[in-house]
């Protein structure tokens, strides 16, 4: 994704006469960026994640800058004549990879969601959780430019969800956008980019961020060649970084990026030195307090 | 668009939706047409029965996909060319099947006028029935694409609205479907075999009207 996906004045209604759904919405999707829809039920929000994917086309307004998108739905219909590799394949061509990357991504993402026991088997017969594993691999196998999650987390295990967010958290790194919407206040707490609230059928940036909540983290010690910096990927995930001693660096890190933030820091040239990765002593939104 | 085709033919045929449709076609050639009738007579009653099913076809492949499973494929390559993929494949499909009738009606009919004085070239006669088979599933895919999703949602209106287009296009004067029927009809009564492109000219341009008009309103209207 080179250039910024932008939404102007934007406006969305059912039949020509049917009442506006969404009116008046102005967003800029940036390259690498992580957003956050919320809103109350049916105000809107899976009608902004339609036009924001392309699948639906604006009533009124325009969007420009359409990068190569994926999207998951909230409920991922088993229905489909395939077996799980198989759709996967087919979506992988179609979001232009060759067959063979395709099908060797497929079995590889659907190792990683836990679903890879269920490649070869026909998607009528799959459960609704394995199902949705299906519908995030679609979308996950192409490497999108931008990435359209409505509710994607619902009925996913615990490891799912948490890979997941991982995948999110790789997916912002590599310079991909993420929009999502999940009802869990606690999903990818404290890393989004910028949160959006629908209300009264047009979009408001989030005021008053009194109590964001903060997620689970990890502490991450480092170390690094003297009088060096901390690459700037680090820097950039990273809740906070310390410098208790010259050189060391404490990094406390949302868990779902602590893989990112570690291949910033082991790839870096000259590569740095973790020395402890480990759950913090005190949940940092305590240790804040006064 | 080639792996577009792919996922859709994939699921036309995996979905075993096209049964029905070939099934009835299938009947509707084994009540009306037999071995040893006039060969142009029976050319042009396998044209006319492709008409229906290629809309029946093109109902299929547009409505066959669940709407979440849709969504992404849209996501990906936009709503227009998402939509285009699945009425080619339906064209596609119905061009296949009423191929394969127009050959093996070709082989098995006699290969003379309907009083059995003048003599009809196989040859030309089959070549006559393919130009009006593609013209009826040209015809047919356009009626299709006109009378489903995205135009008419629901299937109560869709489907009578779909069967009494397919009727019209069929019978009316003026239609091309129509003039490349009745032109093998009366070919089978004079001997004149109608070997005229101007029907599939004219059923190319419908259908590519009609095709335009699906394709930019998908992602207009509701889903």
């Amino acid at each position: 994704m080179h250039r910024d996906l932008e939404l102007v004045r934007v406006g969305r209604r059912y039949g020509i006469r049917g009442p506006w759904v969404l009116r008046g919405v102005d967003l800029t999707i940036t390259p690498g960026s992580l957003t956050r829809v919320e809103g109350a039920n049916g105000t809107g929000k899976s009608t902004l994640l339609r036009l924001v994917a392309g699948i639906d086309t604006p009533t009124e307004g325009r969007i420009t800058g359409r990068p190569r998108t994926a999207y998951v739905p909230e409920r991922f219909p088993s229905a489909l004549p395939f077996t799980p590799v198989g759709y996967l394949t087919h979506l992988g061509t179609v979001h232009g990879l060759s067959r063979r990357t395709a099908a060797a991504r497929a079995a590889d993402w659907l190792e990683r969601f836990g679903a890879g026991a269920y490649a070869a088997t026909p998607m009528a017969h799959l459960s609704k959780g394995t199902s949705q594993k299906v519908a995030v691999a679609q979308a996950l196998l192409a490497d999108p430019e931008l990435l359209v999650l409505d509710e994607a987390w619902t009925g996913l295990d615990a490891e799912a969800r948490a890979e997941l967010e991982r995948a999110v958290a790789e997916r912002t790194a590599a310079g991909g956008a993420v929009v999502f919407v999940d009802h869990d206040p606690r999903r990818l707490a404290g890393v989004p980019d910028a949160t959006h609230q629908v209300v009264d059928g047009t979009l408001r940036p989030r005021t008053g961020q009194v109590a964001a909540p903060v997620g689970p983290h990890t502490v991450v010690i480092v170390q690094g060649p003297a009088g060096g910096r901390l690459p700037a990927d680090a820097t950039r995930t990273a809740a906070s970084a310390e410098e208790p001693a010259p050189g060391t660096y404490r990094l406390t890190v949302p868990v779902s990026h602590s893989d990112v933030v570690l291949r910033a820091l082991l790839t870096a040239r000259p590569p740095w030195h973790v020395v402890t990765v480990s759950a913090p002593d005190v949940p940092p939104d305590e240790k804040d307090r006064p | 668009m080639t792996a577009l085709l792919r996922y859709q033919t994939a699921l036309l045929l995996r979905s075993q939706r096209w049964l029905p449709p070939v099934i009835l076609y299938a009947v509707f050639l084994g009540v009306g047409v037999q071995s040893g009738q006039p060969v142009l007579d029976s050319l042009g009653y396998t044209a006319a029965g492709l008409l229906p099913v290629a809309a029946w076809l093109v109902r299929i492949c547009v409505t066959g996909e669940p709407p979440a499973a849709r969504a992404c494929v849209v996501a990906a390559r936009g709503p227009a060319r998402a939509h285009l993929a699945a009425l080619l494949t339906a064209l596609f499909a119905a061009v296949v099947l009423g191929t394969a009738a127009t050959l093996l009606v070709t082989v098995i009919s006699q290969h003379a006028t309907n009083d059995h004085r003048l003599p009809v070239p196989a040859l030309r006669a089959g070549a006559a029935g393919l130009l009006a088979t593609l013209a009826c599933a040209l015809l047919g895919s356009a009626v299709g694409a006109l009378t489903n999703r995205p135009l008419l949602r629901s299937p109560g209106r869709a489907v009578p609205a779909m069967l009494l287009a397919a009727l019209l296009s069929t019978v009316a004067a003026g239609s091309p479907a129509q003039a490349a029927v009745s032109g093998l009809v009366t070919g089978s009564e004079s001997g004149r075999i109608p070997v005229s492109p101007l029907p599939v000219a004219a059923a190319v341009l419908l259908a590519t009207a009609a095709f335009a008009v699906a394709c930019a309103l998908n992602g207009r209207r509701s889903p």
